[in-house]
């Protein structure tokens, strides 16, 4: 629920800076509005689409036979935490123009969140029913 | 499958044609020197076209198919919320297609493209309204 909830905020905020990178291609804006294009395409790539597709497939792989049905739910947190933390991390320290170390922090922890996922989801890739 | 997913996934096959047939266009124009390819096509219309037109409508379609009932009389929330979203991110983008172009040849778009960018916005607005309530345990 989390994670779609989340992507869901994100495609939210996403859009809203599309709409404005979009509109400052048709009337004169401040140029600050520029900058969002980085957090608009990690918010609404990762955030969004890869996040969305992450609680989806959370949702409907084969559940345990046992409790709890879809496995700890320690690394699904981690997955959570840090692929957002990178995002803001990425997308915000790229617009604002931080230290280059800032966006490649970001993009570990994207990397780490992805890693937290696929190792939770791995052992639910099998027939339903096992 | 309920019409509004039927709109929404075809639509979404449709902008993946020519969404590919923009990138075999793009690549072509530009590796053959031909004078205005990237502003006819330009590479920000043709990342929309894929992302917005094919992946989104896909998303936006199969979820307010499959996701879990908002109630028994209204299964799927709101039907207008849904074909705001659908008409909303499709009209936008098709004013996209047409302005953007038009925009970066230097012409007169800027209603296409504020009319996009408004109508963009309503139609994602519009998903996440009618699907937050969804979003929930079965």
């Amino acid at each position: 629920m989390l994670l779609v909830r989340t992507a869901l905020c994100w495609l939210a905020a996403g859009a809203a800076m599309g709409a404005l990178l979009l509109g400052a291609k048709a009337v004169p804006m401040p140029v600050g509005v520029f900058r969002l294009f980085a957090l608009h395409a990690e918010a609404l790539l990762i955030g969004w689409m890869v996040q969305f597709a992450m609680g989806v497939a959370w949702w409907i792989l084969p559940k345990y036979p046992r409790l709890p049905e879809r496995g700890p739910a320690g690394p699904i947190w981690a997955a959570w935490l840090l692929l957002n933390a990178g995002v803001l991390l990425a997308g915000i320290g790229r617009s604002l123009g931080a230290p280059e170390a800032t966006v490649v922090a970001g993009r570990i922890a994207e990397l780490l969140g992805a890693t937290a996922f696929a190792a939770a989801a791995w052992p639910r890739v099998k027939a339903f029913g096992r | 499958m309920p019409p509004i997913t039927r709109w929404f996934v075809r639509s979404a096959l449709l902008w993946f044609l020519l969404a590919l047939s923009t990138g075999v266009l793009l690549a072509g124009g530009v590796s053959a020197d031909i004078p205005g390819t990237d502003w006819i096509f330009p590479y920000p219309t043709y990342l929309h076209l894929l992302t917005v037109g094919w992946l989104t409508n896909l998303i936006f379609g199969v979820a307010f198919w499959m996701f879990p009932r908002y109630s028994a009389e209204h299964p799927r929330g709101s039907e207008t919320l849904g074909w705001l979203a659908y008409a909303g991110l499709n009209a936008g983008l098709l004013l996209r297609l047409v302005g953007e172009p038009i925009q970066m040849s230097g012409g007169h778009a800027r209603a296409w493209l504020l009319l996009s960018a408004g109508f963009q916005l309503l139609g994602a607005w519009a998903f996440v309204l009618n699907t937050w309530p969804r979003v929930k345990v079965k």
